[in-house]
């Protein structure tokens, strides 16, 4: 992270009746990162950005936006949000929905700027209630860029895209971070996440678990895979010192290990005739998955600890 | 937290051009949505002028006098939906599918929302008016001058806030899905309930009389009927109180409920003292708004005579202006007596008025015969009895043939010049009759002409029988306005009964 802290939560609480749903989280959005936000549902995800978004407020703790309370209009006139779940009106067409919101914005982008960029020139004389669900999400995208925000909210915004518009969105995504935009993702999606990410914070249970770039994650995760053809028996292989599991599929084998390279040295020297081999270090999958199965260990354990930092 | 010193985070509010352009901008788009949401633009739009031709102009046959009041209570009919529906349906739909949140999470200036909302209900309301106007003016002869015109415009226009209210309220609570089912439920009873299908004393039940300054449009209807220079209940104060009381009162309710939802319509407060304040001013408010409410309900019962009669009033007779409701002020006391005709002394005529004679249809253009005589041997052993017999012909839609009594009548003068018999004392109408099977009418004509009259219907069979009339409990009669009491039939045929013995007591 560089620069100034656009966005913060700082210690924040934030209780429905009996469920905790944040507990103390802290975190930040910096100048120019792409953050992704991943947790599982009811992790406690969208209670953060709603409060950072000035729609619910802390029980405790502090938020804030732009240096500002998230609930005062300024700092929210320097963002742009794409919420997941949201019924515009079907009866208005996309260029009418994307200049309304340019409206409430300062100095927003020229509406037919905006429309060329995402290559919505088709759609935008069309009802709104007749597009489909991703080319809805692309407008709603529109409306979430038009007033050339500092700090973009998305919530799961490729969904019901289909591949074309989705790495389309991509990029415009990466040229936004270019030209200086933060942005604040939450996705189920770990490939997006991994594709577009310069940092990722992992909550469970209202609590920051892990946060790190996307590197730095995925390096929870040791563990590597190695994918190749042998001749030597399967069985061989299994009981070698340093393989954890061993799979066999379509005449393949998958051999998971932490010690890769000895993993690797064995299998060449004792079979000369072993071919197809690719290592894989885990993706941001696993580690998610290693994450949260961790952190719910350790609060079955009772301990409730945060596994990293 | 660190803070960028590169970038001035106190550039806060937009300028006022591009404030006013985020204002304008909000109310463009909602008065376009709803113009292109066919499911409530052509009903709001074209349903109150549809219904001011039909009874309006079809109905009264271009009765100037009638259709001037049809015009004012279906210009107060379009002005309920634009509200009603615009509020409660779309905020309905909008909480349900997050486009509320959404808005509430974008900069959205304070209260455009709900201004932009409102200005479209009320530009709704002034294309509806419009289309009213043009309709009198070129389907009837109606007496609207270009004032009372404007008059009535700003009346209807101004008049869409209570409705706005309401819908809000509806919008704040209901589901997307139950709310277009409760707005219609509001919408059509109030209307009715209100006497802008028909007037209120046409009503069978008079605790519905009673209720109607509960409606918003009826107090509005009394203004656009007082403007229009035609008879009103309740003085116009109480309409005020009345109107502002119910806009405050769900108004209120209804942002405190969305509050509470987390839609701050005039955006967040930080908690503390500021968000008691408004608290505390709401609840004020609620308070006072009952108080104005309370104020115009109780105000809203006299009757403020129309101005087009006063000419009539000031002669001291009675207006025949056709259809208007009572123009005329309250009728002469009735005498003492309870007695009216017994027949036993040699004439059909009773103690005081005109009556009884022979009544058929033929200054009306019908073709109905009818005769009076006496005949010996009445009821219960009396001297005599009267006769009624004739032909009820077919030349008109109404016909009517039988006998008439005009209690404030007499020779000298004619039918126009003369007033009303005030029997708001009496209870029951009595009198003995028999005949040949067939069914028969008393019917009661007061001010209103060309309406529907009072009627009560019974059976003249063979024997001799009661017949006691509940007077209190006729729907549409006006007792303290009598001009006269006609026993018959509309059944096209001949016919013949005896009556004897009638009281009124």
């Amino acid at each position: 992270m560089s620069g100034a802290t656009l966005a913060s939560l700082n210690a924040a609480v934030k209780r429905f009746g009996k469920i905790t749903a944040l507990d103390q989280l802290t975190l930040s959005v910096g100048k120019g990162e792409i953050l992704a936000l991943l947790g599982h549902n009811g992790a406690g995800k969208s209670t953060a950005i709603n409060i950072l978004l000035g729609l619910q407020r802390p029980d405790s703790g502090h938020a804030e936006l732009f240096g500002l309370d998230p609930q005062e209009i300024a700092a929210r006139r320097r963002i742009g949000i794409m919420m997941q779940e949201v019924g515009l009106s079907p009866a208005l067409k996309p260029r009418e929905l994307i200049r309304q919101v340019s409206n409430y914005y300062h100095s927003p982008y020229d509406t037919e700027a905006v429309i060329k960029r995402l290559s919505l020139e088709s759609l935008a004389e069309r009802r709104y209630g007749v597009l489909s669900g991703g080319q809805k999400r692309q407008v709603q995208f529109g409306m979430a860029i038009c007033g050339r925000p500092e700090l973009l909210f998305l919530d799961e915004p490729s969904v019901g895209m289909d591949v074309h518009a989705r790495s389309s969105l991509w990029e415009v995504i990466r040229d936004l971070r270019r030209e200086g935009c933060s942005i604040v993702l939450t996705t189920h999606n770990l490939e997006e996440a991994e594709a577009l990410a310069d940092r990722v914070t992992v909550i469970a249970h209202g609590k920051l678990v892990a946060s790190g770039t996307v590197d730095q994650i995925r390096s929870y995760v040791s563990r590597k895979t190695i994918f190749c053809k042998s001749t030597l028996p399967a069985d061989t292989i299994r009981a070698w010192p340093g393989v954890e599991q061993l799979h066999e599929e379509l005449g393949r084998l998958q051999i998971v290990t932490h010690d890769a390279e000895s993993i690797l040295r064995q299998l060449l020297n004792g079979d000369a005739q072993v071919r197809d081999i690719e290592v894989r270090r885990a993706g941001l999958t696993e580690a998610f998955v290693e994450i949260t199965n961790a952190n719910q260990a350790a609060n079955g354990n009772g301990g409730g600890q945060e596994k990293a930092r | 937290m660190s803070v960028d010193t590169m970038t001035n985070y106190s550039t806060s509010s937009l300028s006022g051009s591009r404030l006013l352009g985020a204002y304008l901008g909000d109310i463009k788009i909602e008065f376009t949505k709803m113009i292109r949401t066919p499911a409530f633009a052509v009903p709001t739009l074209f349903f109150p002028a549809m219904f001011y031709v039909l009874f309006g102009v079809v109905m009264q046959g271009g009765d100037p006098e009638a259709s001037l009041q049809i015009f004012a209570r279906m210009g107060v009919f379009g002005t309920m939906a634009p509200g009603l529906f615009g509020f409660g349906v779309s905020l309905a739909f909008e909480r349900e599918y997050g486009q509320l949140t959404f808005k509430q999470a974008l900069p959205t200036p304070p209260g455009s929302y709900l201004l932009a909302r409102m200005l479209m209900a009320m530009l709704f309301a002034s294309i509806i008016a419009t289309l009213l106007i043009v309709l009198a003016v070129t389907l009837t002869k109606a007496p609207l001058t270009a004032v009372s015109a404007i008059k009535v415009f700003f009346i209807e226009v101004l008049g869409v806030l209570p409705f706005c209210a309401m819908g809000l309220f509806v919008g704040s609570a209901a589901s997307g899905q139950a709310a277009p089912a409760i707005v219609n439920i509001i919408y059509l009873p109030m209307a009715f309930l209100s006497g802008l299908w028909f007037p209120l004393q046409y009503l069978k039940y008079p605790i519905f009389q009673e209720m109607a300054p509960l409606w918003p449009s009826f107090h509005l209807s009394q203004i656009a009927l007082h403007e229009l220079g035609k008879e009103s209940f309740g003085s116009m104060g109480s309409h005020f109180c009345a109107l502002i009381g119910i806009t405050l009162l769900f108004f209120t309710i209804a942002v405190r409920r969305l509050s509470g939802a987390g839609v701050h319509m005039f955006g967040a407060r930080r908690p503390g003292a500021a968000v008691r304040k408004s608290r505390l001013l709401g609840t004020a408010v609620i308070f006072v708004s009952i108080a104005l409410i309370i104020a115009g309900v109780m105000g809203g019962h006299e009757k403020v005579p129309a101005v087009t009669s006063t000419v009539a009033a000031e002669e001291g007779a009675g207006s025949p202006v056709t259809d208007t409701q009572s123009a005329a002020p309250v009728g002469v006391t009735a005498p003492e007596t309870t007695q009216l005709a017994n027949f036993d002394g040699g004439s059909t005529a009773v103690s005081y008025g005109l009556g009884w004679i022979a009544a058929d249809d033929k200054t009306r253009g019908g073709d109905s015969v009818s005769a009076v005589k006496l005949t010996s041997g009445g009821a219960a052993g009396s001297k005599a009895a009267m006769e009624v017999a004739g032909t009820v012909g077919t030349a008109i839609a109404y016909p009517f043939a039988g006998t008439v009594f005009f209690p404030a009548g007499d020779t000298r003068t004619g039918f126009e010049k003369w007033g009303f018999m005030d029997y708001s004392k009496r209870k029951t109408l009595r009198f003995q009759v028999r005949g040949d099977g067939q069914d028969y009418l008393v019917m009661f004509i007061g001010p209103v002409m060309g309406g529907i009259p009072a009627m009560y219907h019974f059976t003249a069979g063979q024997d001799w029988k009661e017949v006691s009339v509940p007077l209190r409990d006729l729907a549409s009669l006006d007792l303290e306005r009598v001009k006269m009491v006609g026993i018959g039939t509309m059944t096209a045929g001949p016919f013949r009964f005896e009556i004897d013995d009638v009281r009124i007591e």
